[in-house]
Order: C-alpha cells, then sequence, then structure tokens
C-alpha cells in the first residue's frame, strides 16, 4: 500500500511539472477537468453509492461558488478560506435539504432536487444586487497575501484540492461510512435490522455530496474568473449525472473516468458548441441502456482477464 | 426476572386487513421459543412490529423490562435486537466479508473525520472489525466464500450468510424468520443444531418461525402457535402437538407435508 | 383587492391553469398505467407548439391543425413507446427517471439547434379582441383553452369508465398481474395511454401557443404540471384537473400578492412543501409507513 501511494503522489507531482511547461490554454482544461472529477465524485456519493437521485448538485456548486466569491468580494476573505467556507455553507443548505428529502424516494425525490435547482435559480435572478443576477458575476483575480495567483498556480490548487477529493472520497467508501452509503441502497430493511440509521445516512450523503460540489464551485469561480448562472441549471444537472454514468456509478474511479473523458469532448467539439445538450443526452441514454455500468466496469472486466490469464499461464508452467 | 421480550396486545393492520390481532407473548432470557401457524397467520408480521419495520397499531414490545414501542427500528436493533430474514435481504453487492462487517462495526463506529483521512484510529477500527468478523465467518464455515459477492452465493449459504451478519451484531435477542426454508433436510438439521449450540453458548435468546414442524419440535423449549393474526395455542413442543386446535389449523398442510 | 380585479385574475388564473391541467393529465395517464413518471413531457408540449407553427405557416385550416396534432401527436406517443420506452421499461427507478429526462433535453436541444432561438406565434382561433360580460373581459383564447380542457376531461373520464380500452388501462394501473391473467394485453395499453399521453401534451401546446409564444423555453411550464399532479395526488385523473386549476390560481393571484420578484418561487416552494408534508396531495392515498 505504501508504495502505491508513492506512486501516486510521483505522478500528480509530474503532472504538475509537466503542466507548467503547456500553453495556459490546455492548463485552463485541465482545471475545469479536475473541477468536473471533484463534482462528479460528491454526486457519485449521494447517487451512486446511496442511491439518491439528485438533480440539484449543481446547485451545491453554485452556493460554494456565490458564497466564497462573495465572502472575498465583501469580506474580504482571502480565497484560500473563502472556498472551504463557501463548501461548508453549501453542506450545511445539503444537509437542510437532506433532511426531509432523504425520507422521499424515487420520483418524489428527484421531484423535491429538481424543485430546489429552481429555488435556487429564481434566487440566483431575483437577488441581482448580490448575485449579479442573469448577467452573471465577475471576481476579482484571486490574491495570496496581495500577490496575483497565476493561471498555473490555480492549476497546482485545483490539483491538490482534486488529489485530496479522490484521496478523501476513496477513504471513505472503504471504511465504514462506504459500506452504510452502500447498505442504505441495497437493503434498508437489513440495515435497519442491523442498528444503522438508514435517515442519518441519507442525509450524511446529501451533506457530503454538497461539501464537494461546493469546493468545486469555489474553485470554478477562481479559475474562470467569472460565475455565470446557466452552470448551474438543468442542463449542468443531467452533465454531471452524465459523467457518473459514463463512468460508473457507485465508484470514485468511476467518477474519475467519466469526467475526465467528457471534459474531453467540448474540446473535440468546440466546432459545433450548440450540440452540447444534444450530444450529452445522446451519450447518457447510449450509456444508460447498452453499458449501465460505465465504463470502470469494461475496465475491471479487463483487468480481471489479464488477471485470469496470468494465473493459468503461470500454472501451466509450473 | 423481567422477561426479554414481552409483547403486550399487539394488533397490526394494514389498510383494512388486521394481519395481527391483540396478540401477547413473553419470552424469558436464554429462552428458545418456536412461532409457527398456516400461511398467512401472521408471524413474520409480528417480528416485523417488534423490530419497528412495520408501524403498530395498537400494543407495547418491552424489551428487557423496557418500552421500545416508539423507538425508530434502527435505535430498536440497537438495544440488542437482531433479525434474520425470511429472503435473506443481502447487500447483494457487497463481498460476504462486507456483509459481515456491517453487523460487527457498529460497536466500536469510527468517526467520520478521520475515516476520510484514513488516520492511524481509523484504520485500526477497521483492522479490528475484519478481524472479529473473520472470527465469524470461521464460526460459520463461511472464509471459503469471504470475498464472493452476496449475489452469487447459493441459498444456503446466502442463508448461513445471514445468520452470521446478524450474530455478528451480538444481539441479546435474535428473531428468526424461517432459517431453513430452502434447504435440504440435513442442511436444516445442521443449521438448526449450529443455532441452538450458539444461543445456549453465548446465552442469546432466540424467537424463531419455522414452517417445519420436526425442525422446531428439535430446537424450541417452548412453542407459540398462530392462526389468522392470533395466539390459537402455547406450551412446550410435545403439549403443541397433541393440541386440538393445533392440529385442526393445521392438518390440510401438515398433511401435505407428511405425504410431500 | 376589488372584486372585478379579483374575478379578472381568477379567470386568467383558470385559463392558465388550464394548461397545467392537461400537462398534469398527460404525465399522470401514463404513470398510472406504466408507473413510468416522463420528466420529458414539457418538450412534448413544445414540440406541440412547434407542430402547431409549422401546420399553420402551411396555412391549414384551424380546426385541420387541431386534428393534425391530435392525431400526429398520438402517433409520435406511440413511437415514443416502442422506441424509447420498451427498452427500459423494467430499468431501475434512476434509469427511468434520468432516461426521460434525458429525452426532454435532447427534444429541447434539437429543438433549438433548428429553430433557433428566435420568436414565433400563432394566433389564436377566434382574434384577441376581448369578449366582455358581465363587466368582465374574457381573453377569446382563454375561453378556447378552458372549454378545450373540459372537453378533454369529460372524454378522458368518459374513456376510461366507458371503453374497453379505457377500462382495461384501469385494470392494468390497480394490478397488473390480474389484468394479464384476465387476457388484457398489456404492451397494447402501453402503447395506448403514452399515444393519448402524447396527443394530450401537443393539444396544450398549441393551445398555449398563442398565448405565451413559440420558443424551445415553452417546455417550462411541466413543472407547474408536475406541482399540480403532485396535488392531485399522481394517480386521481380529477384531481390532476384540479391541482392545474389550482396552481393556475395560485400562480396569477400570487403574482399581484407577492410581487414578481418572489411569484416565481411559490411554486416550487409549494412543491417541496408538499412532498415533504403530504406527498400523496389532496386526492391520493396515503402510503403504509414502512422503512
Amino acid at each position: 500500500m505504501r508504495s502505491r501511494t508513492w506512486l501516486i503522489t510521483a505522478s500528480v507531482a509530474m503532472l504538475a511539472v509537466a503542466a507548467s511547461q503547456l500553453g495556459s490554454y490546455p492548463v485552463y482544461l485541465m482545471s475545469l477537468a479536475m473541477i468536473n472529477i471533484i463534482a462528479a465524485v460528491g454526486l457519485n456519493i449521494v447517487t451512486g453509492n446511496s442511491g439518491q437521485i439528485s438533480l440539484c448538485h449543481s446547485s451545491f456548486m453554485a452556493i460554494g461558488a456565490y458564497g466564497s466569491a462573495l465572502m472575498t468580494a465583501k469580506l474580504g476573505i482571502p480565497f484560500w478560506l473563502s472556498i472551504p467556507l463557501g463548501a461548508l455553507l453549501a453542506a450545511g443548505v445539503g444537509a437542510l435539504l437532506g433532511a426531509p428529502a432523504s425520507r422521499l424516494r424515487g420520483i418524489y425525490l428527484a421531484l423535491a432536487t429538481l424543485g430546489f435547482l429552481q429555488i435556487v435559480q429564481v434566487a440566483i435572478e431575483e437577488l441581482a444586487d448580490v448575485t449579479g443576477g442573469v448577467r452573471g458575476l465577475t471576481i476579482p483575480k484571486a490574491e495570496w497575501f496581495g500577490v496575483r495567483v497565476s493561471e498555473y498556480a490555480r492549476f497546482v490548487i485545483v490539483l491538490a484540492c482534486c488529489a485530496f477529493a479522490i484521496w478523501t472520497a476513496r477513504n471513505l467508501l472503504a471504511s465504514r461510512v462506504g459500506r452504510e452509503l452502500n447498505a442504505v441502497r441495497l437493503s434498508p430493511h437489513a440495515t435497519q435490522a442491523l442498528g444503522v440509521s438508514v435517515n442519518r445516512v441519507r442525509l450524511a450523503a446529501f451533506a457530503l455530496s454538497a461539501a464537494y460540489a461546493g469546493v468545486a464551485g469555489g474553485l470554478q469561480a477562481i479559475v474562470v474568473g467569472f460565475i455565470d448562472p446557466v452552470e448551474f441549471g438543468v442542463s449542468a444537472a443531467l452533465r454531471q449525472i452524465t459523467f457518473i454514468v459514463v463512468g460508473g456509478m457507485g465508484s470514485v474511479g468511476g467518477s474519475v473516468l467519466g469526467a475526465a473523458v467528457l471534459s474531453a469532448l467540448p474540446e473535440v467539439l468546440r466546432p459545433v458548441k450548440e450540440y452540447s445538450d444534444v450530444i450529452y443526452t445522446v451519450i447518457l441514454l447510449a450509456f444508460l441502456i447498452f453499458m449501465p455500468h460505465g465504463l470502470i466496469a469494461v475496465w475491471h472486466a479487463a483487468m480481471r482477464r489479464i488477471r485470469a490469464r496470468t494465473i493459468s499461464a503461470s500454472t501451466v508452467e509450473a | 426476572m423481567t422477561d426479554r421480550l414481552a409483547v403486550e396486545n399487539l394488533s397490526v393492520r394494514f389498510g383494512g386487513v388486521i394481519a395481527v390481532r391483540d396478540l401477547s407473548l413473553r419470552v424469558a432470557p436464554g429462552e428458545i421459543r418456536g412461532l409457527i401457524g398456516p400461511n398467512g397467520a401472521g408471524k413474520t408480521t409480528v417480528i416485523n412490529a417488534i423490530t419497528g419495520a412495520v408501524r403498530m397499531s395498537a400494543g407495547r414490545i418491552l424489551l428487557d423490562g423496557e418500552d421500545v414501542s416508539a423507538l425508530p427500528a434502527h435505535a430498536i436493533s440497537r438495544r440488542g435486537i437482531g433479525r434474520t430474514f425470511q429472503h435473506v435481504e443481502p447487500f447483494g453487492e457487497l463481498t460476504v466479508l462486507d456483509n459481515t462487517l456491517l453487523g460487527v462495526g457498529r460497536h466500536a463506529p469510527v468517526p467520520f473525520a478521520h475515516a476520510a483521512l484514513a488516520t492511524p484510529l481509523a484504520r485500526a477500527r477497521e483492522h479490528d472489525a475484519v478481524r472479529d468478523a473473520t472470527a465469524v465467518l470461521e464460526r460459520f464455515d463461511l472464509l471459503p466464500y469471504r470475498d464472493t459477492r452476496a449475489s452469487e452465493l447459493p441459498f444456503g449459504v446466502l442463508k448461513r450468510m445471514d445468520l452470521a451478519r446478524a450474530l455478528a451484531a451480538r444481539p441479546k435477542l435474535l428473531l428468526m424468520d424461517e432459517p431453513t426454508s430452502g434447504m435440504s433436510e440435513s442442511e436444516a438439521d445442521r443449521a438448526i443444531a449450529a443455532a441452538r449450540a450458539l444461543a445456549e453458548s453465548q446465552g442469546i435468546t432466540l424467537l424463531v418461525i419455522e414452517h417445519n414442524m420436526r425442525v422446531m419440535m428439535a430446537l424450541a423449549h417452548t412453542v407459540t402457535v398462530m392462526q389468522e393474526g392470533r395466539v390459537i395455542a402455547a406450551g412446550s413442543p410435545a403439549e403443541i402437538q397433541r393440541n386440538r386446535a393445533v392440529i385442526d389449523a393445521y392438518l390440510g398442510e401438515e398433511t401435505a407435508d407428511a405425504v410431500g | 383587492m376589488s372584486t372585478t380585479l379579483a374575478l379578472q385574475l381568477a379567470i386568467a388564473g383558470v385559463s392558465v391553469g388550464s394548461i397545467y391541467a392537461l400537462v398534469a393529465l398527460a404525465i399522470v395517464i401514463p404513470f398510472k398505467a406504466s408507473g413510468i413518471l416522463n420528466f420529458g413531457q414539457g418538450e412534448i408540449v413544445t414540440l406541440g407548439a412547434y407542430l402547431a407553427l409549422i401546420l399553420t405557416q402551411l396555412a391549414l385550416p384551424y380546426p385541420v391543425v387541431v386534428a393534425a396534432v391530435l392525431l400526429i401527436g398520438a402517433a409520435g406517443g406511440m413511437l415514443i413507446e416502442r422506441i424509447l420506452i420498451r427498452p427500459i421499461v423494467r430499468a431501475p427507478e434512476f434509469t427511468l427517471v434520468i432516461a426521460t429526462f434525458a429525452i426532454g433535453l435532447l427534444i429541447k436541444g434539437l429543438l433549438s439547434i433548428r429553430f433557433g432561438d428566435s420568436p414565433n406565434s400563432i394566433d389564436g382561433p377566434f382574434g384577441s379582441d376581448p369578449v366582455v360580460a358581465a363587466g368582465l373581459r374574457f381573453n377569446p383564447t382563454s375561453l378556447w383553452i378552458f372549454a378545450c380542457t373540459a372537453l378533454v376531461t369529460l372524454g378522458i373520464l368518459a374513456f376510461f369508465r366507458a371503453t374497453r380500452l379505457g377500462r382495461a388501462m384501469r385494470a392494468v394501473s390497480v394490478n397488473i398481474d390480474a389484468a394479464r391473467l384476465m387476457g388484457i394485453r398489456v404492451q397494447t395499453v402501453y402503447r395506448w395511454s403514452w399515444a393519448i399521453s402524447t396527443a394530450i401534451g401537443a393539444l396544450a401546446g398549441l393551445l398555449v401557443a398563442p398565448l405565451i409564444g413559440i420558443n424551445p423555453e415553452v417546455g417550462q411550464l411541466v413543472l407547474r404540471g408536475l406541482l399540480a399532479a403532485v396535488i392531485g395526488g399522481f394517480t386521481s385523473i380529477p384531481g390532476a384537473i384540479v391541482g392545474g386549476l389550482a396552481v393556475g390560481l395560485i400562480e396569477t393571484y400570487s403574482g399581484v400578492l407577492v410581487g414578481t420578484a418572489f411569484k416565481n418561487l411559490v411554486p416550487f416552494v409549494l412543491l417541496m412543501a408538499l412532498l415533504v408534508f403530504r406527498p400523496q396531495g389532496l386526492f391520493g392515498a396515503a402510503e403504509v409507513k414502512r422503512v
């Protein structure tokens, strides 16, 4: 295990160094991709693991984005404090929403989260004095003790946050917390009988996913330098769901895979920008029908076959 | 001495249907109580009501003298009531080890922040939990299936896992819903012998729903007989077998069982 | 508030509520039959509006447009059922919710590409000069919408009570296994429930087009339709109609009482309150509380 940790840390460091050689646009795109990964990791926890349909994940990103941006602009709190605070705020709202929502199932939960999404959208538009309304909010450049944070430095910050998000999520899923999340989805009845409160776990999943989304939102604000409310609407919600369906629900690897692969898409599709919604929904539908276990399942199956072949090869030799 | 379990005037209705009417029973600590009755008598509903999975329309449930009637289901379980399921209810995607870990871990929970940061405390607790769960698996001959997904297990093994998982939580009272259904005769005999040995060695009180009369007679100290939501007889296995009302209630079914 | 104003608002509320009622009806019918909630219902309404646009631009007389919208809508519904719904009918709930959502967004995306954001509109069949009666002004289009909704409601209720297919649909919604044993072809029931649903949805699009114009965002009113369905208890036909009218009235009155700023919040806050405290709405059956 220890060697694997060093390997990963080394790879991340190499990625950081390699990126410093790239132009600012690829670095910007990679930052956005990693922000998508953080958001996808959060969504997968609440939807893939605890089995709760959440159509308002992007709303928690909005809370993180506007929350941290306004804390910086109005209260002078530097980004490295306002982003975690924004995430905390998002988690708090997630818990507030989760308290009643976690008792709902299926379509009623979907409707409730959809309703919440709309409430946040309307609030953003109507509180235009504070949020900039539909025209969006420009973020002043992030500063580190008075010094402007460069594009590359922002990339490193996002990289560190992304690595941290993936690491904590993997730890959680490998622990009792992860088992309880899955148990609640697989059999609420048996979970109750083993002394675990299904409602408490579901609520915690909401709050936890909102925290990840809040971090992603706060980071997105400083990377892009501008908050556009369109980024938190229904299309965005569906895009994030596409990440986890394509990648594989219930696993951190799936979140990373799905978000990374699909984040590369906009670049490929740049000439046909209007088709974004259409392409995402077609991909989503295709995966839902033909590959519901996502790309990660293909990866695992391939790994199993390689391992089986290695075992049979070695037994033949023995 | 206080009863381990006292059910007082339990009634459960679903819409217009009365599944359980005015049912009372008491189980002493360490007792093995059988609960039998023809299909549809309401036996599983009684267990669901005791564990809080289903809301009671009337009555009280007391565990060691404490009224647990109003508690949510998970809290009742935490007070020391475990159960196995007629249809197992496994966590299908999880391995046998993970299923059992969910039974074990509750006694030493890991604080959230520790779990997220994989601190030494978290790792130690996980290590202890795995050790305890593995011991349980060993006792139930489930070690060969440790890393197999529950959904891939044969039914008999699944039933054993259900029992192992419930017992891993170290309950004071274990409610078993048709533990030998779907098992062959020899499997059933072995399972029941193991359950009885376990109950007696660890002082666990058992309330067992069984459809198989032979198994019930061998296992239970006392038997309560239900029909159409009511208790129609209670006593030792020998007394029950001679009871007129019980024979009438079961006549059709028992004959079919005996012949089939 | 003067009585006249209150009554005028009521008229406006009932007319927009009729549209919501139709949308709620279109949502509830296939839900009752197949248990699938079509989150993409709003885009069916948008399609109906664009269909009306195309047919009107072909200079077809209005009655022909209405008939064509209904028939094409129904045919479209059968197609959707065959191609998109049947593959996923046994899928887990997550797939059903997300798939219908995605289909809706796909349709909206395609419409945006084809027609762009340029606003279009068609005229109401009876012009826009208000009819004055009893001191109140009635928009003829609103009257027409209300009349159509009333007709559709009566037609649907009669359909479920008096026709074989309607009774078969009710049987399937109550107990699908028993219905199968009785010889009812469930596949046919599904197909027709979707056909009726899309026909009604498309009709709603045609009817509402003169009031709000034709653009890809028309489908947003599905949210009000969903609220109406929740109020009505999701499986109640009369409940859906009452729910729709209620939402229309609430929306119109809150516009005046709460101010335009937060009037848009009211339906969603109401939706969430209902889901939390009374998910079965006003007309639905309360579920037995289980784990």
